[in-house]
């Protein structure tokens, strides 16, 4: 068990933005042989994480962040001072922030079969030499979630305070208070679903197609440096579109043309409009950070998460929840759209828990849950602040 | 401490002390919560309430409270026959687009329902309306005319006639005066300002 001191070292207080300031993520390996649910095993597995705050000594104020398909760790804070931006969700956390770091001890780990640190497709295999590849175990949001429990074993902490997570984090969220209910004092699911529709699959099977079918994907045997780009560039290029929604992209971009197109009607291919110009920079700085076998593995295990099918009913999953749980929805959200999230808080109230369903008016899209919104922030402050004795005087 | 606010408190204890510690109380129109914390803390309920409005569901979620933010209908039909032991339908009745579904329906999904509301025949309102030939004004509804949401006033009358219609049996009824406090000896419609039902199947 580390020492505490050696934990709050991870992040530096003095941060001049307000922020937690520089942090250094941190390698848990688990030197043990590790069972994915699909039968299959690895010798032993690395989780890259980051820790911000401080373990209390009752080790009970710990609150995991976990992140959607293609997040990190890295949620809150600069590794180097300079860094263009923060981590990824850094309106959130920090000290004095809706998850406060001056009160909890904040974890993120990449999970397992990312690509960020964390063991995954990317990763060498020790038996070959060579990365992994397809031979890599298939990874379902369980064996990430069982993944997570080991580190917070090694980490020493008692309980979780809190499990948050947007997406693909929402998922890992419920199935967390599912797998270890006496383990997770509150649960914050936004923007997800206790089982993926067929539209969800659908985008996510384009995705792994527009991979596949690239000949440099090679049947998954790439060199480090190489591999199936411009397919992993469309899959996210198309995956993009629908973390957004009509309104925000019209916003944004509208039919505003790039400064450098032709006036006028161009009758060419080249790049005309904002929004194609925009789509490309997110393909081409996604294929520089994320491994096209992880975005084939990831997307299955989003596809293949199904609460009501692994339990016999969204009911029977949550059974043994003891969590208090508070469910956000966001009207735009077309991917995983405000009923599916209703859904979830309906079940959870039917098999009898404490669960709260709040959704919030946003035309951002998906990506809605990283807003920065005052009243997102006063939800999630609330609801993780609040003492369980909160008595009001009702004498007069 | 207003006038409203004292209102508030005795509708809170009239309600409260028809509903049974550690029973399961769902709030129809719940607002920030302030009864359901209040029957936690006295009747040790596990509430739940619903209620449309964003602001009002965090406040409940920062209070500790348990809420769901949707359309009521939507809600109850979520749930089983009796899944609740008792619905709360306080000062919502008046606001409701079809308050013979929602009040059916929390029949359906509880033993007992406790409906409140302000008599719209007690003999002031009525006044108010003859005399002022304006919408109804007082320390409840506070509001112009132009600042208020559509609302579908109801009177003692109304709402008995409600049940005979419907065939919903009336176990209990609490008619009180124009204070709120003292209970009305007779003709209700005419003199009483509020009105409790716990209506069962």
């Amino acid at each position: 068990m580390p020492d505490l001191d050696d934990l709050a070292a991870s992040a530096d207080p003095a941060a001049a933005d307000g922020g937690v300031g520089i942090v250094v993520p941190r390698d848990f390996v688990y030197d043990k042989p590790f069972a994915f649910k699909s039968g299959q095993t690895l010798p032993r597995f690395t989780l890259r994480y980051e820790t911000y705050g401080e373990l209390n000594i009752t080790r009970d104020n710990a609150i995991l962040i976990c992140h959607a398909l293609s997040g990190d760790h890295h949620c809150a804070g600069r590794h180097k001072p300079d860094d263009r931006k923060p981590g990824w969700w850094d309106n959130l956390i920090g000290p004095g922030k809706a998850v406060d770091t001056n009160r909890f001890f904040v974890i993120c780990t990449n999970c397992l079969g990312g690509c960020s640190g964390s063991t995954g497709p990317s990763s060498i295999n020790p038996e070959t030499g060579r990365s992994y590849g397809i031979n890599f175990p298939f990874v379902t949001i369980h064996d990430m979630v069982r993944a997570q429990k080991l580190l917070m074993d090694h980490l020493g902490v008692h309980a979780l305070h809190a499990v948050i997570g947007g997406s693909m984090g929402g998922m890992q969220a419920m199935l967390w208070s599912i797998l270890y209910p006496s383990f997770v004092r509150r649960l914050l699911a936004m923007a997800t679903t206790a089982r993926e529709g067929a539209q969800a699959i659908a985008f996510n099977e384009v995705g792994r197609q527009a991979i596949m079918q690239d000949p440099a994907w090679s049947q998954g045997n790439y060199p480090a440096d190489g591999g199936p780009r411009v397919g992993l560039a469309i899959a996210r290029m198309m995956a993009h579109i629908t973390y957004l929604s009509d309104a925000s992209m019209d916003r944004k971009f509208g039919r505003r043309r790039r400064a450098d197109a032709a006036n006028g009607d161009a009758y060419n291919f080249d790049i005309q409009f904002e929004v194609e110009s925009y789509l490309r920079y997110q393909g081409q700085s996604f294929i520089n950070r994320f491994d096209a076998n992880s975005y084939l593995y990831i997307t299955r295990a989003l596809d293949q998460f199904d609460l009501a099918y692994a339990y016999g009913s969204l009911e029977a999953a949550f059974a043994p929840v003891q969590a208090e749980t508070l469910v956000v929805g966001f009207t735009s959200d077309w991917l995983f759209p405000p009923e599916q999230n209703r859904d979830i808080a309906l079940a959870l109230l039917r098999a009898g828990k404490r669960a709260s369903y709040a959704e919030l008016a946003t035309d951002l899209g998906h990506d809605s849950f990283l807003l920065e919104s005052e009243d997102l922030y006063a939800l999630i402050r609330g609801f993780l602040e609040r003492s369980q004795e909160n008595v009001v005087d009702f004498s007069i | 401490m207003s006038q409203t606010v004292e209102k508030r408190t005795v509708d809170m204890e009239i309600i409260g002390e028809w509903v049974e510690p550690g029973t399961h109380v769902l709030d129809l129109g719940c607002g920030r919560g302030t009864l359901l914390t209040y029957l936690t803390q006295t009747k040790q309920i596990k509430g739940i309430g619903v209620d449309l409005d964003f602001h009002k569901i965090s406040e409940c979620v920062q209070h500790g409270v348990t809420a769901y933010q949707g359309d009521m209908l939507s809600f109850t039909r979520a749930f089983a026959d009796n899944h609740f032991d008792r619905v709360i339908c306080s000062r919502t009745v008046q606001e409701l687009s079809d308050p013979t579904e929602v009040i059916l329906e929390a029949l359906r999904v509880s033993r007992a329902v406790t409906v409140g509301f302000v008599n719209h025949g007690f003999w002031k309102n009525r006044l108010d309306t003859l005399i002022r030939g304006r919408k109804t004004r007082n320390a409840v509804y506070t509001t112009e005319w132009f600042e208020s949401r559509p609302s579908n006033p109801v009177t003692i009358a109304d709402f008995e006639h409600f049940c005979s219609v419907k065939g919903i049996r009336i176990s209990r009824r609490v008619h009180l005066l124009g204070d709120w406090k003292t209970h009305c000896p007779f003709l209700p419609n005419l003199f009483a300002g509020y009105a409790l039902y716990e209506l069962t199947k």
